[in-house]
C-alpha cells in the first residue's frame, strides 16, 4: 500500500532528508508491503494544512511543526517558550518531561506521535551590536505570532509585522532591524546581505514531529507497528545529530560570509533570562496544571 | 404557475446578485484591512492577525461572487465549439451545465463537511487571530452553494426553456487579462 | 513507459472537458477529481477542500483583485484623453508619427494596470480614433496597440505574475521587479519596428502634424502629471520597499480613486460599477485558481510531475533545448487557452521541471510572461483579439495578420531574455540589496 508523506519544508532540508530515510527505512523494513512516498516542499499538502490532512485521513503520515499549533493547545507550543531549555541538551530533557501529554493530547486528535526533531536554537539578529536588554529598545523587531510580539513587548523592542517571504528585504530597507530565527534562517535566505549581528542566544528549539492517522494506525498489524516504531527511534536520534552538524555548518555559514556570530554578554543573558521567566509564567497560566507538572518536572532533572 | 416562476425567477437572481454585493463589499475589506496594516505598522502599532483576516475576506470575495460572475458571464471558458454548433449549441451547454452542477454541488457539499470538521476538529487558525476556521469556512460554503444552485438554475432554463440567459460576455472574460 | 498512463488519461478529460466549453476552473477541478478517484485511495473531497481553501484564504493573493479594481477605476477616467494629449506632442516628429503612441501610452499604463485588456481598451480608446482621423495605416494602427497592449502583463503590476508567484511561491514583488527592463526592452523593439516600417513602407504617408514649441510641448505634458505620479506611488514604493506588492495595490487603489475624483469622473455609480466588474473578475480568476489546487494535489497524489521532472532530467536536454521546447509548448496551449489558465494549469508540472534544471524561478516568471503574452494576439483564442474585434469592427484574422509582427518580435524578446537573463535579475537583485 502507497502511503503518501506531504512535508513542508524542501527536500534539501535536513527534516526532510530524515523524513526521507525514515521513509525507506519503513518502507523497506515492511517488505514492501507499505511504501512511503514523500512529498517534500508543501509539493502535496501546504505545511498549513499537514496536521489537519493526517488528522482527517487525507494523508496517512506527515511532519508538522508542532508549535504552530499552541492556539489549538498551548502543550504543543511548550518546545517555543523563549529561554526555558536553551540547549540542545536542555531541550532533549523538556521532552522527556513533555513527550507523554503531548502525545496524549495528540492522541485526542486522532493522532499517533512517531518521532520529533529539533530545529537548530534560535538567536536573535540585529543590525548592531547589542550587550544588554537596553542595547534592545526601540529597536525594530519582527513579530510574527504571538509569543515573539510578547517578547518584543518585554523587551521594548518596537514590534513590526513581516511575512516569512517577506523577511530579506524588510531588513534590507530598514522596515525590521532585529528577529528571533535560527542561524539556518538566515544562512537559507543569505541574510548577512542585509544584517551584521547574530546572537547565540539559543532562545528555543522548536520541534517537527512526525504524525500518523490514528484509525490507519489501529489497523496495523503488531510486526507493522514495531516497524514503524523502529525506524521512528532510528530517526529521533539521527535527526537530532542531523540538527547539530546543520546548526554548526550555519553558524559558520554564516561567520564567513560577515555576518558577526556571537555569544551573548553575561549582562544581556540575565535580562533575556528575566523576559524567560515572565513568558514562562504566562505560558503555565494558559497552559494549566498538565503544563506545570511538564515544567516541574523539567526543572527537577 | 407563472407567477410562481417569475416570484422564484426574482428570488434566484437577487440571491447571486446579493452574494455579489457580499463579495464586493469583502474586496473592500480586503482594501481596509490591507491600508489598516500598513498605517498599524508606519506607526509602531501591532495590527495582529491582518494577514489572516485579508486572506478570509479575500476568500468571501471570491466565492460569494461566483455565482454573480456566472451570470454575467464572467468565467472563462473555450468556446470554439460552443459556438461552431450554432444553433444546436443548446446540447452542448446541457452538457456544460450538468457538468458544472454536477462539480459545483461537489465542491458545495464538501465544502459544508469542510466547516462542519472545522467546527468539530476545534481547527483554529495558526495565525495571531486564532480565529475558530469554521467562520471563514462557512462564507466558503455558502458561496459554493449559491454557485451549484446557480448552475442547477441554468441547466433547468437550458433543459426548458432553451437557453441559459447567459450572455457569454468575451469583454469581461479579458478583464483578467 | 506505466508512470506516464496518467498523463494520457489527464489530457483526455481536460481536453474534453475544455474543448466542449466546460468554464476553465471547473474543467480543472473535474480532471483533478478523475485523478484522485482512480490514483489515490485517500477521501478525494476533503482533501479538495483543504487545498482549495489553502489558495482561496490566502494573503499574497489579494494583490490580484485590488490590482484588478485600480484598472477598472482607471477606465472609467479621462485618463486615456490626457495621456494621448501629452504624449502626442512628442511623438509626432519621430519615424512613425503617432504610432508610438500606442506603444508608449500602453508602456506607461501598463505600469498602473495589471491587465493586458484593460491596457489595450484604455488606450485603443482614444488612440484608434485619432490614429485613422489622421490617416496612419489601419494595419499599423491595430498591430502595434495589440502588441504594445501585452506589455500590460510583463509591466508591474501584472495579474499573471501575481498568479504565477502565487502559484509556485516566489515573491511577488520580486517578479514585479524583474518584470520592468524586459518591458522597456520590449516597447523599444516595437517602436524600432514602427520607425523601420514608416522609413521602408510606401503605406505610410499620415497627415502630418501642425509644429509645437517646445513650451507648447511641455505645456501639454501637464496632462500626463497624474498618471506618472499614480506610477511613482505604485512602482516606486514596492522599489524603496515601502510596501509590498499587496500594499502597493491597496495605495493604487486609493491614488486612483483620488485620481477619478480630482477629475469629477468619481461618482457612486462609477464606483459601483469599478467594484462590482473588479469582483467578478478576480472571483472568476480565483475560481481558476482553486480548480489548479485541487489538481496540483491530484497530480502530486499521481507522482506524475516528479517522473516527468525525472524524465526530462534524463534526456539531458540543455537548459536550452528544455526552455525551446518549453517555448513552442506554451505557444501551441496558447492558441486555445487565456495567460492565467496556461501558467496555473502546467506549473505543477513545468515547476519541478525548471527547478531541477537550476532555472531561476523569478527568470522563468518573465520568460512565461513573454510567451503567454504572445498567446493574447494568436488565433482563435487571444483576447487582445477579441477585445479589438469589439473595437475596430475587423476580422479577427484581419488584427491576428496585423499583430504577426509583433508575435514575431517577442518571439526576438525570449531569445534576448535567454541571452541576457541580468535583464529580468538585475532589478530584484538590486532592489534587496539596497542599503
Ligand atoms: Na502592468
Ligand atoms: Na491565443
Amino acid at each position: 500500500e502507497k502511503w503518501d508523506m506531504p512535508l513542508a519544508y524542501p527536500a534539501t532540508n535536513f527534516h526532510s532528508e530524515n523524513a526521507a530515510v525514515f521513509a525507506a527505512c519503513v518502507t523497506s523494513g515492511s517488505g514492501g508491503e507499505i511504501e512511503i512516498v514523500t512529498h517534500p516542499g508543501g509539493s502535496l499538502f501546504g505545511g498549513a494544512d499537514i496536521k489537519r490532512a493526517v488528522q482527517t485521513g487525507q494523508a496517512l503520515i506527515g511532519e508538522r511543526l508542532l508549535s504552530a499549533h499552541a492556539n489549538e493547545d498551548p502543550l504543543f507550543g511548550i518546545d517555543s517558550i523563549p529561554f526555558l531549555a536553551s540547549s540542545f541538551e536542555a531541550s532533549g530533557k523538556l521532552w522527556d518531561a513533555a513527550e507523554a501529554a503531548i502525545a496524549e493530547a495528540l492522541d485526542g486528535q486522532n493522532l499517533v506521535l512517531l518521532y520529533t526533531v529539533p530545529w537548530p536554537p534560535q538567536g536573535i539578529y540585529f543590525n548592531k551590536e547589542v550587550n544588554s536588554g537596553n542595547d534592545m529598545k526601540g529597536v525594530k523587531f519582527r513579530a510574527y505570532n504571538a509569543a515573539t510580539a510578547k517578547l518584543a513587548e518585554l523587551t521594548g523592542m518596537l514590534p513590526v509585522q513581516i511575512e516569512a517571504a517577506e523577511v530579506s528585504q524588510a531588513f534590507a530597507t530598514g522596515v525590521a532591524e532585529s528577529m528571533v530565527s535560527s542561524a539556518a534562517t538566515g544562512y537559507d535566505s543569505k541574510l548577512w546581505e542585509n544584517v551584521s549581528h547574530f546572537y547565540e542566544v539559543d532562545a528555543w528549539l522548536p520541534r517537527n514531529a512526525m504524525l500518523v492517522n490514528k484509525d490507519k494506525w489501529a489497523g496495523l498489524s503488531d510486526d507493522m507497528k514495531k516497524v514503524f516504531t523502529d525506524c521512528a527511534a532510528t530517526a529521533e536520534a539521527e535527526g537530532l545529530e542531523r540538527a547539530k552538524a546543520y546548526t554548526t555548518k550555519t553558524l559558520e555559514g554564516l561567520a564567513s560570509n560577515g555576518m558577526q556570530v556571537l555569544k551573548p554578554s553575561d549582562e544581556l543573558k540575565a535580562d533575556l533570562a528575566a523576559v524567560g521567566a515572565t513568558m514562562t509564567e504566562e505560558w503555565l497560566a494558559a497552559a494549566g496544571d498538565k503544563g506545570k507538572a511538564i515544567v516541574d518536572a523539567y526543572k527537577a532533572q | 404557475m407563472i407567477a410562481l416562476g417569475r416570484g422564484l425567477r426574482r428570488l434566484l437572481d437577487g440571491l447571486y446578485f446579493a452574494g455579489g454585493m457580499i463579495a464586493a463589499l469583502a474586496l473592500v475589506s480586503i482594501l481596509a484591512i490591507i491600508v489598516a496594516q500598513m498605517i498599524a505598522r508606519w506607526t509602531g502599532v501591532l495590527f495582529p492577525g491582518a494577514a489572516n483576516y485579508a486572506g478570509y475576506a479575500m476568500a468571501s470575495a471570491s466565492f460569494f461572487a461566483f455565482a454573480h460572475a456566472l451570470g454575467r458571464g464572467a468565467h472563462i471558458r473555450v468556446s470554439i465549439l460552443l459556438n461552431a454548433l450554432g444553433r444546436h449549441r443548446r446540447w452542448l451547454e446541457v452538457w456544460c451545465f450538468a457538468i458544472g452542477a454536477a462539480l459545483a454541488w461537489y465542491l458545495a457539499r464538501y465544502a459544508i463537511k469542510a466547516v462542519y470538521w472545522s467546527w468539530k476538529l476545534n481547527d483554529v487558525s495558526q495565525g495571531q487571530d486564532a480565529t475558530p476556521l469554521w467562520i471563514p469556512q462557512t462564507a466558503m460554503a455558502a458561496g459554493a452553494v449559491l454557485l451549484a444552485i446557480a448552475m442547477t438554475d441554468h441547466l433547468v432554463r437550458v433543459l426548458f426553456l432553451g437557453s441559459s440567459g447567459i450572455v457569454s460576455d468575451t469583454v469581461e472574460q479579458s478583464h483578467g487579462e | 513507459m506505466e508512470t506516464f498512463a496518467p498523463i494520457i488519461l489527464f489530457l483526455f478529460v481536460l481536453f474534453l472537458l475544455l474543448g466542449t466549453g466546460v468554464w476553465v476552473g471547473l474543467a480543472l477541478l473535474g480532471v483533478a477529481f478523475v485523478g484522485m478517484e482512480l490514483f489515490t485511495s485517500r477521501p478525494a473531497g476533503d482533501a479538495m477542500i483543504t487545498v482549495i481553501w489553502a489558495a482561496s484564504s490566502s494573503w499574497t493573493l489579494t494583490a490580484l483583485p485590488l490590482f484588478i479594481w485600480m484598472g477598472e477605476i482607471l477606465y472609467r477616467t479621462r485618463l486615456s484623453e490626457d495621456m494621448f494629449r501629452g504624449l502626442a506632442p512628442w511623438m509626432a516628429r519621430l519615424p512613425g508619427g503617432l504610432l508610438h503612441t500606442n506603444v508608449v501610452g500602453c508602456t506607461v499604463f501598463a505600469a498602473v494596470s495589471g491587465s493586458s485588456a484593460a491596457t489595450l481598451t484604455t488606450v485603443g480608446k482614444m488612440s484608434v480614433p485619432e490614429l485613422r482621423k489622421r490617416q496612419y495605416p489601419e494595419k499599423m494602427v491595430i498591430g502595434t496597440l495589440a502588441g504594445a497592449a501585452t506589455l500590460g502583463l510583463m509591466i508591474p503590476p501584472s495579474l499573471t505574475l501575481i498568479v504565477y508567484g502565487v502559484t509556485i511561491n516566489e515573491s511577488i514583488t520580486k517578479l514585479f521587479m524583474a518584470g520592468i527592463l524586459p518591458g522597456l526592452v520590449l516597447a523599444s523593439l516595437f517602436m524600432g519596428y514602427i520607425a523601420i516600417y514608416a522609413k521602408v513602407s510606401k503605406s505610410y504617408n499620415p497627415q502630418p502634424e501642425p509644429a509645437m514649441s517646445l513650451r507648447e510641448k511641455l505645456a501639454n505634458s501637464r496632462f500626463l502629471l497624474p498618471v506618472i505620479v499614480l506610477i511613482m506611488v505604485v512602482i516606486g514604493s514596492m522599489y524603496l520597499g515601502l510596501a509590498t506588492a499587496t500594499e502597493a495595490a491597496a495605495l493604487g487603489v486609493i491614488g486612483s480613486l483620488a485620481l477619478a475624483a480630482g477629475q469629477g469622473s468619481l461618482t457612486w455609480k462609477t464606483f459601483g460599477e469599478s467594484l462590482m466588474g473588479a469582483t467578478r473578475t478576480s472571483a472568476m480568476v480565483a475560481l481558476i485558481l482553486a480548480g489548479a489546487a485541487f489538481l496540483s494535489l491530484s497530480m502530486g497524489f499521481t507522482g506524475l510531475p516528479r517522473a516527468l521532472a525525472a524524465w526530462i532530467a534524463d534526456m539531458e536536454l540543455s537548459r536550452f533545448q528544455l526552455l525551446m521546447a518549453l517555448l513552442v509548448f506554451y505557444i501551441i496551449i496558447g492558441c486555445f487557452l487565456d495567460g492565467i489558465s496556461s501558467v496555473v494549469l502546467t506549473m505543477a508540472v513545468v515547476e519541478p521541471m525548471i527547478r531541477a534544471a537550476g532555472i531561476d524561478a523569478i527568470w522563468f516568471g518573465i520568460f512565461v510572461v513573454v510567451v503567454v503574452e504572445m498567446a493574447q494576439i494568436t488565433p482563435p483564442i487571444g483576447f487582445n483579439l477579441f477585445v479589438l474585434q469589439g473595437m475596430t469592427r475587423h476580422e479577427m484574422t484581419y488584427i491576428a495578420r496585423a499583430a504577426l509582427p509583433m508575435f514575431a518580435l517577442m518571439v526576438v524578446m525570449v531569445f534576448i531574455l535567454i541571452a541576457f537573463p541580468e535583464l529580468a535579475t538585475w532589478l530584484p537583485d538590486n532592489m534587496r540589496n539596497r542599503p
